[in-house]
Order: structure tokens, then sequence, then C-alpha cells
């Protein structure tokens, strides 16, 4: 129903102090969007542009190809749910999603017929009549969500709706919501810090850090091929593994950690971008699904173990490189006991280089 | 033992205080010359109710209760609506010199009443409105107090309920209309009590504006009577029974939002 268009919007709250720099992005009808970075990064202040409750300081926002600056929130079209639910406390449920329908004057039985619409949708039907008070975190977020979509809005925006639940809870609205997506088939715009929420639900993720947009792209790029050590470290679970060192030649081009804890040969795509890196500090990253406990690599670290998380499907192995913490993501099976010399193999087509100074990707 | 300690001197504190109550009841129903009587009366040996026919007819109090009502409800309700406006704009609306003006007003708290009882006396007979209900109204529309007490409580209304009003369509009035006052009711509650009360039983400014006798208010007109009336004490009970009763049925009627209005103000500050 509706594309959004934001071009090189700024945000600057406070003088010099810029909260969102020159944000572009077009994002698509029907399109899930979703913004992740740490918390202090602009999302809030992206999001509360587009809806119209935050002023633009540079730049300009489109909704379906209208100029919307200098548009009120409540003739922009749009819906939001906050991370607060932020639910009328004297309305009942009812009246909470009515709201908004009969301040736009609809008729008495289309105002119903959308209620027992959505309501039937979240499954609250049974809650009509409660006041926002007698309801459970994810009772209110359902009502939350059922104010938004009554009114068939353009584009919806959601400001991290469900960190307020439990993680069970987070899981099962995620899939709600990201069902109620495909069946609404409306934009959405979706807020959080939590790489795996965005992981999960996004079409396209924006990665932002400092008010600064990292990399806009699929799920699968942004863990497959990352612009930066930034957003290389922040999509993943266990966060990716830096380790820095440099690129030195000795029988064709090797990478050698700082203290040497860590060296391997680069392969030759590797070595044939990375061969004016000679002697220039570098960092690699290693994701911990990236090592193996088989020997069926070439690289491999020989560390000690410090300790192991136990997931049951899976084993974190904790150990030292260079004085530093990484981790290795494994079968549950191995069987290593804490102390042990361990011997941790990993393919090394899968190691990333990051310039040392800007934290560009290399290769 | 403590706790019937505690029983015993709170109920000998409540008779204590009802007493003069109670006998200002019984005594505006004893025959006149009866309550001046020694050893004096509690109870009434022989009820008569003459006083309050006298109130009534020669007296005529309708005309004083008629005034007193009007100017109570009308400051009520002026000051509600204005200081309920300007309290919800100075907690959550942005603009310019905002904490600026709030502290300015604050400051102004610290001037005594009576300092500018006679330049606004002045002013308002400049304005030609000395003896109408609007020299009361006037100067009761905002009061600094409860502008900040509802500046204190829209503080703990949460800025996304508004911004999700916005969202729902809602103009600014529609949001102060809809939103804020509904959540505000019991502060509201609270300070209209204050309000109506203080209105009320107020003395001095309506003696010094409402100088024609027909604009008197009840307290004014009470004191009136007893200057003229010195021995009735009878008749004056009467008239005491007479101003109570509306506060009275007020602050009943409202009592149960009233103590809600204080618990919530003291959990949220
Ligand atoms: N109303 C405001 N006034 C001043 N600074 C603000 C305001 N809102 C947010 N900021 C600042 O802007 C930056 C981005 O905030 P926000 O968009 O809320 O981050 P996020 O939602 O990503 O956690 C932060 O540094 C924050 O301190
Ligand atoms: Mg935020």
């Amino acid at each position: 129903m509706a594309e959004v268009k934001l071009v090189d919007v700024s945000k600057i709250y406070e003088e010099k102090n810029k909260a969102v720099s020159s944000f572009s992005l077009e994002i698509k009808d029907k399109e899930f969007v979703v913004l992740v970075g740490p918390s202090g990064c602009g999302k809030s202040t992206t999001l509360r542009m587009i809806a119209g409750l935050e002023d633009i300081s540079e730049g300009e926002i489109f909704i379906d190809g209208r100029k919307v600056n200098n548009v009120p929130p409540k003739d922009r079209d749009i819906a939001m749910v906050f991370q607060n639910y932020a639910l009328y406390p004297h309305m009942s449920v009812y009246e909470n999603m009515a709201f908004g329908l009969k301040l736009r004057k609809f008729s008495k039985s289309e105002i119903n017929e959308r209620v027992s619409y959505a309501a039937k949708i979240l499954d609250i039907e049974y809650l009509l009549e409660r006041k926002p008070k007698q309801l459970s975190g994810g009772q209110r977020q359902r009502v939350a969500v059922g104010r938004a979509i009554v009114r068939k809005p353009k584009v919806f925006l959601f400001d991290e709706p469900l960190s307020n639940l439990d993680a069970k809870l987070r899981v099962q609205m995620r899939s709600e919501i990201a069902r109620l997506h495909k069946r609404l088939q409306t934009t959405i715009v979706y807020v959080t810090h939590d790489q795996v929420e965005a992981m999960t639900m996004g079409d396209r993720i924006v990665v932002m850090k400092e008010g600064i947009v990292q990399q806009v792209d699929t799920p699968l790029n942004l863990y497959n091929h990352p612009k930066n050590k930034f957003v290389a470290g922040f999509i993943g679970s266990p966060a990716m593994n830096f380790v820095e060192g440099k690129i030195v030649s000795e029988d064709g081009l090797k990478f050698v950690s700082s203290q040497g804890t860590l060296t391997f040969q680069l392969n030759p795509k590797q070595s044939e971008i990375l061969s004016s890196y000679r002697d220039k500090k570098i960092t690699v990253g290693i994701r911990p699904e990236s090592f193996s406990a088989e020997t069926k690599y070439e690289s491999s670290v020989k560390t000690k173990l410090e300790f192991e998380e136990q997931m049951g499907n899976e084993v974190y192995l904790h150990f030292n490189v260079d004085g530093k913490s990484c981790i290795a993501r494994m079968h549950p099976d191995v069987q290593y006991k804490i102390g042990d010399e361990i011997n941790v193999g990993f393919n090394n087509f899968a190691v990333l280089f990051f310039d040392n100074a800007a934290g560009e990707r290399i290769c | 033992m403590k706790k019937s300690l505690v029983i015993f001197i709170a109920v000998f504190v409540g008779v204590i205080t009802f007493l003069p109550f109670l006998w200002m009841i019984s005594a505006s129903v004893m025959p006149s010359g009866a309550a001046n009587t020694f050893p004096p009366r509690i109870f009434p040996n022989k009820f008569d109710f003459s006083h309050y026919t006298t109130l009534f007819t020669r007296l005529n109090l309708t005309k004083y209760l008629l005034n007193s009502m009007i100017i109570s409800f009308g400051v009520t309700l002026f000051s509600l609506l204005l200081n309920s406006m300007a309290g919800y704009a100075f907690a959550k609306f942005r603009f310019a010199k905002k904490k600026g003006l709030f502290k300015f007003l604050l400051s102004s708290l610290i001037i005594p009443a009576q300092v500018t009882m006679l330049p606004l006396f002045l002013i308002l007979k400049n304005l030609g409105l000395i003896n109408t209900y609007w020299a009361i109204f006037i100067p009761g529309m905002a009061s600094i107090f409860g502008i900040f007490l509802i500046r204190q409580y829209a503080f703990s209304i949460p800025d996304s309920l508004i911004e999700a009003a916005k969202m729902d369509g809602a103009t600014e009035m529609q949001i102060y209309l809809r939103v804020i006052l509904p959540l505000c009711k019991p502060i509201l509650v609270t300070l209209g009590l204050f309000t109506f009360m203080g209105t009320w039983n107020d003395f001095l400014w309506p003696l010094i504006v409402m100088t024609d006798a027909n604009m008197y208010t009840m307290p004014v007109a009470l004191a009136n009577l007893m200057s003229e009336h010195v021995q009735d004490t009878e008749l004056m009970m009467a008239g005491s029974v007479i101003t109570i009763i509306p506060v009275l049925v007020v602050f009943l009627a409202l009592q149960k939002y009233y103590i809600k209005g204080i618990m919530m103000g003291s959990v949220k500050g």
C-alpha cells in the first residue's frame, strides 16, 4: 500500500550533537524493514521522524510519494506500537481500539466490525470489556497491535514492541507479528536492539551506530558479507571473534596474530587482495560457528580451554587467543575438559579481514 | 493495650472536635434564648425550627445562598479548566522559557494575598466589575498552587500516551479533553474540593468587592446578621448550619475520589 522514502534525514536535538545523520533509505511497499543497533544509536528518533512525532532537522521524508516533513502525525496515515504499549488506562480494550476510528468519524457499525475483526485475528475477543490494568503484558501487547491495525494504515511502526515481554512470549509474539505482516500486507518499520529479532523478522535490516547507517541488507547478506567490523560483531550470536595481527610473507602470505597464538596461511584469493597489506596491522574476524573440533581444516589454533557453556544442542567453548577471550560454537558431544590443551580447526575461507583503522571489511 | 489507648485518644479528640459542631446544630433548633441559659445544655428540650423559617423569609437568605453557590461553582469550574490546561502545558509541552516562566510563577507564591488585594480591587473597579460575580471569578480563575498540583500529577502521565493519541488522530484539544482530563480526575476532584471550600468559606474578598447587599455571599451575610442580632444566638447557629451544609454535601459526595487523589499524589509525587 505504501512506500516510505527517507532522503538524507538528520536529527539534531542539541547543537552539534546529531542523533541521526544523513539517513537515506527506500522502503518498498509491503516490505518489513528492521532498524537495529545498540541503545542510543538513533533508531527511535528515526522512527519518530517517520511518525511525525519529532521534527525533521534536515532532509526529506516521503510516504507514497508525498513529502510529509510538515504533515502532522494524524494526517500521515501511519500507526505506531510503542514499547510501553501506551494503552489509555481509562478506556476498555474495545474503546482503546475504537478511539482512533471514533476520532476519524467512522460509523458505529464500521467501528464494531473492524474492532471485532482485529480482536479475532489477535485472539483477544474475550478481553474487549477489560481495562488495560487487568491485562497481562502479552495481552496488552496484542491490544496495542490491535489498536494499530483497526485503522488499516499505510505503514506500521513498531518501537521495540517486545522488549517488555519475557523471553518465551517474545519468541511467540515475534512469529505472530511476522505472520500478521504476511496477512495484512502492509509496510512495516520495526525498531529493535535485538539482532536475533532483526534477523528473524526483517526482509531487510538497517544496522545503525551512533546515528549513522552502517549497512542496509538482507539478513543473510549481513551475516555473510558485513561491510565493517561493527556490523560483523553486531550480527550473530555469540558475536564474531576478532584477533589483531599482521600479514607477513612466509611461503606465500600468512596471518600472524600480535602475540603469535593464531597463525594461518592465506588462501589464494585472500593473498591476492591482501598483498598490499603486507606487514601492516590488520584484524581478522572468525565466527564461533566457523570453528570445528574435526581436523579436516588446515588452519587451527592451539590453546587452552578456559570454560564451556553447554546448551544441550550445542556447546560454547571459551579459550584464549593473544590474551583475549574467544568463543567457538561446537557440537555438544565434543569431549574436552577445562584446562585441556585443545586444537580448534577453522575454515580459513570463512575468515573475514578488516582494515585496522577504519574497520572496513577488506575481504 | 496500646491499640485501645490509641482508639481512646482518637475517640476523645473526635468527641471534642465534634462537640461545637453538635452544639451548633442543636442550638439552631432551640427556642429563642434557650441557648444562653446557665448551665448550658447540649440538647434542646424543645425543638423549634422557626429560626430557619425566619432566615429564609424575613432575612432573605435564599439570595445569599444562591450568590454563594454561583460564585463557588463558577470559581471552581473556571479554575479547574484553566489550571488543568496550564498544568498540563507546563508538564508536557515544549515551549521557549518554560522553566523560567514556571519559576517566576512559583516565586509569586511568596507574596501574601493581602498585599495584592488593594491593587486588584482598584483594577476591578476601573473595569466596572465591582459588585458583579466577575469580581470573584476573575481573581480565582488561575491559582499557582493549582497549576503546580496538576503539573506534578501530569508528569506521571507517560509521553507515549499523548503520542499514541496523536497517532490515533486526536487534535491537541481532543488529547486534553479525552485523554488528559480523564486521567487527571483524582487530582481534579481534590483541587476542585479545595477550591470550592475555599471560595465558599472566603470572607474577606467578597466583603471587599461585594458592597451591594444584594451581592453578599453567605459568610458576609452571616457576619452582617451577627452585628444586627447579637443576642440571637439560635438564629446565628441556624445560619451557620445552612452555610456548612453545601460544603459538607460536596465533600461527602467526592470523598472517595478525594482520598484517592491524595494517595496518588503521595505515591507519584
Ligand atoms: N528528546 C531528546 N532530547 C535530546 N536528546 C535526545 C532526545 N531523544 C533522544 N535523544 C538522544 O538521541 C540519541 C538517539 O536516541 P534514540 O533515537 O532514542 O536511540 P535508540 O532508540 O536507538 O536507543 C541518544 O543519544 C539520545 O540521548
Ligand atoms: Mg529507542
